[in-house]
This record gives structure tokens, sequence and C-alpha cells, in this order.
């Protein structure tokens, strides 16, 4: 059933409008994450559902009650900020205790509750001292502790991840997915990183410029884009475009000619062979850790501009006459940059969109 | 190790200004232990056998303590009521929008624009035709309208200094607007009150003009009292000294207290 339902939800600054029409559904206990480049409105968004942001139209509801211009505090939601927003005057326990004495709880139910959160959170240690007094991964722990305290219906997270060091990041974003998993909680979290969307969400919504693009599990997203916008948002690095031209078509299979193909041309077994004709322009989409530099039926003949050591892997930035094309190769190839190399691909995995985006 | 010539500089700069604040007050209150003839000697006398005489003299003259005691009234409740009306109004003009809010902010700084002198001559003749001369009231009044934008200037700066997310975060726990400044923006905003609180008292505390335009008897304040001293073909300088340095001692203990809220970096710690 629908727990949380975002429905044609609109959202305009004066003459500027930043949500164009938003439909967005999730079930109970569900990890969604909206995902986008910044100014795609993906922040906008999920301070509307906190009730922050006025919504301009459309509706909104929770647990099947229309909230679209319910106060932030009677939503039952509750949300962690990308600058943490602890109270700096406060002691932990008091930052963490705050909503609960607006709730007018007992004294003992507050202290419970706190101990509770400060033990799953592992911050126990911590309740007396002031947020000054912290380093950023235990801010980032009292926030989470702030928002669990109130038991919400739903968890908002803001780009939580965003100040803390990468080794720190990696270790938070495991400890948010095992939160998710203790509490069952259902979890809306909004990042511009691919990876925390990939890694932590059951379902992505993927936006640009105030309208979804997609909205899929990350396996989905991966496997099937919508478009090359969604292709080249998920997957790290980025997928590369090069642009090709149809010379046959035969119902099954496609022909495609591009000046850097070992042969001029390829052969290409593909849906879209019914949907093109000969003539038509094609992106074709693949993707650096799918291309491989020892294929024995290498597909393009590239120069190399450029290697980084990974120290597992290595990252070639090779180019075609009109293009560059990465690639995630094994280990450390002998290549040299201005060698000529070669690179080959499963045909199972070449993408085709058409030239204006749209995936064929 | 060497010095370098900017930290020379930068101590010998502080050093003048040091002397040129502090000297006019060592002046007063050596002079206020000197006797009338080591206080116009030429050249001044620095080392001397310090007397009680003025002190005694004044604390004898039951106009100066009760001057004191009115000044006190006077700045006390003007200081109070500025910040009472002050920071509310200033958290409404740093975190809500609202017609006419540009005129009202231009209208609190434009008070402060007026030179007092220009509104003199009214002042007296609304305070005589409501028969309100010579009290506490009219002098808390009329401070009031010169201390609040002050308050309202310095507070908005403060609350505006405080991160949006905290009160959004409070708004998400359940707090009303009450709440959120109660709770929030005064404790955050602490030290542009306690400044304001400071400027408010010194100003009531020192303000001459319409203490001397606006009381006859009852109600003088110790600035008028010390300047009426000055009357006649006699200049007692001692005893002038004597009653400025008592009135000096109460604004520097409340300076003094208040700025243990002048702190920094109060909202250390809330964001990132």
């Amino acid at each position: 059933m629908t727990f949380l339902q975002l429905d044609n939800i609109k959202k305009t600054f004066g003459e500027l409008s930043v949500i164009k029409g938003v439909d967005i559904s999730a079930s109970r206990g569900e990890f969604v994450v909206f995902v986008g480049p910044s100014g795609c409105g993906k922040s906008t968004l999920l301070r509307m559902i906190a009730g922050l942001e006025d919504v301009s139209s459309g509706m909104l509801s929770i647990d099947g009650k229309d909230v679209t211009y319910e106060e932030p505090a009677k939503r039952e939601v509750s949300m962690v900020f990308q600058s943490y927003a602890l109270y700096p005057h406060m002691s932990v326990f008091e930052n963490m205790a705050f909503g609960l004495r607006m709730a007018k709880l007992p004294e003992d139910e507050i202290k419970r509750r706190v101990a509770e959160a400060a033990r799953i959170l592992q911050i126990e240690a911590l309740l007396e001292r002031k947020p000054r007094a912290l380093s950023g991964g235990q801010r980032q722990r009292v926030a989470i502790g702030r928002s669990i305290v109130r038991n919400p219906k739903i968890f908002l997270f803001d780009e939580p991840l965003s100040n803390l060091d990468a080794e720190l990041r990696s270790q938070m974003r495991v400890e948010i997915a095992k939160l998710h998993r203790n509490l069952g909680a259902t979890m809306v979290y909004v990042t511009h990183d691919q990876v925390e969307a990939m890694t932590l969400a059951d379902r992505i919504v993927v936006l640009r410029a105030g309208l979804v693009e997609q909205i899929g599990t990350p396996t989905e997203l991966y496997d099937r884009p919508a478009n090359t916008f969604v292709a080249g948002f998920i997957g790290s690095p980025k997928m590369n475009f090069l642009t090709a031209s149809v010379t046959a078509t035969d119902g099954s299979s496609l022909t495609l000619r591009h000046s850097a193909f070992t042969d001029g041309a390829m052969t290409l077994a593909h849906a879209a062979a019914t949907k093109v004709k000969a003539g038509d322009a094609v992106t074709v989409g693949l993707r650096p850790e799918h291309l491989d530099v020892a294929s024995a039926r290498p597909l393009l003949r590239l120069t190399l501009d450029f290697a980084e050591n990974l120290g597992g892997s290595t990252q070639l930035y090779a180019r075609t006459d009109t293009d560059t094309v990465t690639i995630l190769a094994n280990g450390r190839p002998e290549i040299r940059p201005g060698d000529a190399m070669v690179a080959g691909i499963d045909p199972r995995h070449i993408y085709l969109f058409t030239p204006a985006g749209a995936a064929l | 190790m060497r010095v370098s010539s900017d930290k020379i500089l930068h101590a010998l700069g502080l050093t003048a200004v040091i002397l040129f604040t502090l000297f006019p007050f060592y002046w007063m209150v050596s002079a206020s232990f000197k006797t009338q003839a080591d206080i116009l000697a030429s050249p001044p006398v620095w080392l001397f056998t310090p007397t009680l005489d003025h002190y005694r003299e004044i604390f004898a003259d039951s106009k100066v303590l009760g001057a004191v005691g009115n000044s006190l009234i006077i700045a006390t409740a003007t200081t109070a009521l500025a910040v009472l009306l002050g920071a509310p109004a200033a958290f409404a003009l740093a975190r809500y929008d609202f017609r006419g809010k540009s005129d009202l902010w231009f209208w609190f700084i434009s008070n402060r624009m007026t030179s007092p002198i220009v509104l003199a001559l009214p002042v007296y003749i609304l305070a005589l035709q409501l028969k309100m001369l010579d009290t506490h009231l009219v002098l808390i009044l009329i401070y009031l309208t010169f201390n609040l934008p002050i308050v309202v200037w310095i507070c908005t700066d403060q609350f505006k200094s405080i991160p949006p997310d905290l009160e959004q975060a409070a708004r998400l726990d359940g707090a009303d607007q009450f709440t959120i400044f109660r709770k929030i923006y005064l404790p955050l905003g602490a030290p542009g009150i306690a400044v304001s609180a400071i400027f408010s008292f010194i100003f009531s505390w020192n303000e001459l003009l319409y203490a001397l335009v606006l009381t006859r008897r009852d109600v003088q304040t110790a600035p008028v009292v010390a300047t009426s001293f000055m009357s006649g073909y006699e200049l007692p300088w001692g005893k002038i000294m004597a009653t400025g340095t008592v009135i000096v001692l109460p604004v520097t203990i409340f300076a003094l207290i208040v700025s243990r809220h002048m702190v920094r970096g109060l909202t250390m710690g809330a964001t990132k």
C-alpha cells in the first residue's frame, strides 16, 4: 500500500518554476533516494514533504492522510539536515530531548527514549557534551538520534553525509543502511552522490530541472536507463556516448557506422532494430567498466591520452577522431599515452538512444 | 627570536589608543582625591596626598545620591523596556517577511538620524501639556525612542546570523514561534542583546540634554546634578570629579556584568 504519495506536486517561487509536476509514491518501510545534479529541485521536494516549503499545487499524503497544508510538526516526519542543525547551546541529551519536550512527554519516557537512541547510535558517552565539542561524525549521529527519538512515520535526510570526509562517509552510509534495516522505517534521502543512491536505495528517483527523469530500483536504472541523462548519471565513471549512423536494419539486428569502429561498422542484434531505419543517427552508450582492452574481438580503435593508476584498476582516457572514451581496466595494462589501442565490449552491454536522448 | 615590525607598530598603536581613552578617566579619578590647590597646580602634580573630602561632601549632599537613584531607575527601566520590546521586533524583522517591512526598518533607523536638539522644544511642550514634566516616565519614554532603534538594529543583525536550519529543525520538533524565539533565538542572540543593552544603558545614563530640559527638581539625573555644580563664579573641580567618578561606577559595573554574554562563536557546532 502507498505510504507516501506525491500527486502532481508543483512549486513556484514567483515566476520561477522549481518543481514542475512530480508524481512519486513509496510504500511503508521503503528507502527512496532522490538524486540529481544541484538545482534539480531534490532538496526543495524533500522540504515540501517536511512542510518547510509550501506546496504551490498538487497533493501530498502520508499514511493515507492528506497533509498538503499540514503544519510540519503534525506530519510526524523528522529530518536530518545537511548542516545537522544541532542546537549549539544545548547538550546532546537536550538536543535529542527537545522534540519530546515539545510533545510534553513525561520526563522518564524522554530519558528512556533518548537512552535507547543513544544506545543504537553508540553516543551514550556524549550525552552531556555540547555540539561544539563533537567531531563531524559524532554530530551526524546526534542529528540522526534527534530524528529517531520521535519515532516518526518518515525519516527525511537532506544530503546528510556531504560534510564528512570520504572514510567517515562510507562508514555512516553503512550505518544508515543498518538503521533502515533495524527500524524498518520509511526513509526519503536526498543526495547528489550516485554511489550513495545506488548503495542505499530500494528505489531511486532521478530528478532533473524539477521533473522526474526515471524511477526504479538501482539495478533497473543501471541496466535500463530511460534516457542518456539517467544513463550518464547512474554509474561511475560516466557512460561514454558516441554518435553513430544506421546503415541497415533487418527487423532483429541493425548495422551502425562510426569512424572508430574496427571494421568501420558493427552489426548488432537489438530490439531497437524495429524502431530505426537506415540513415538515422543513434547515440551509442558504452559503460567504462564494460569496455575490455584485451578483447579478442575489439570494437573500437582508440589512441590513449592519459592513464590514472587506481591501484587495483586503471582508468584510461582514450580518444577517437571525435570523442573521448573512458575505460575502467583491470590491473595495469601496458599502454602508454599516445599509443594506439583497442577496446571490445559484450554486445549485450551496448545501450542505444535516439539523438534526443530517449532509450531505444 | 625576531619580533616583526608589524607587531611593534600594532603594540604602539594599541598603547596610544589605550592612553587616549583611559587618560581622561585617570584624570577624573585622581582629581577627585586631590585638594583644589593640587588640582589647579601647574605643572600638574603627579604625586599627592589623597583626600576623601570631596566624597564626604557629595555623600553629605542628598542631591547627589538622589540623582544617582533617579538615573538608576530611568536607565534600568529604559534598558529593560528597550530589550523587552526590541528583541521580539528584531526577531520578526530578521526572520519573517511582511508587508511594509522595509518601511518599518527605515523608520527605525531614521529615528536615530534625527538630531536630538531638533526635537527638544516640541518634546518639552508636549510634556508640559501632558503634565509629565519632571517625572521618571517622560525621560524613560524619550530615551526609549532613541534606544529602541539601536536595540532592534543590533539584535536583527545578530538574529540574522543564526542559521535558519535551527529554526526549521525546531519547527519540525514541534516548537511554535514563541518557543523558537525563547529557546533558540534569545540564548543564541545573547551577545547582541547584551551589546544593545549596554548601549541603551550608557545612553540613558549619560544623556544630558533632555534630562536638563524635561526635569526641574524631583527627577534630576546624575549628569544634571554634576553639571549644576558649575555655577556662578566657582568651579569646585574636586566635587565635580568625585561626582563623575560615582556616576561612572554603576555603568561600568553593569557593562562588566553584561559583557560576560558578549562571547563570539556561540553558534559554533550548530552546523557542519
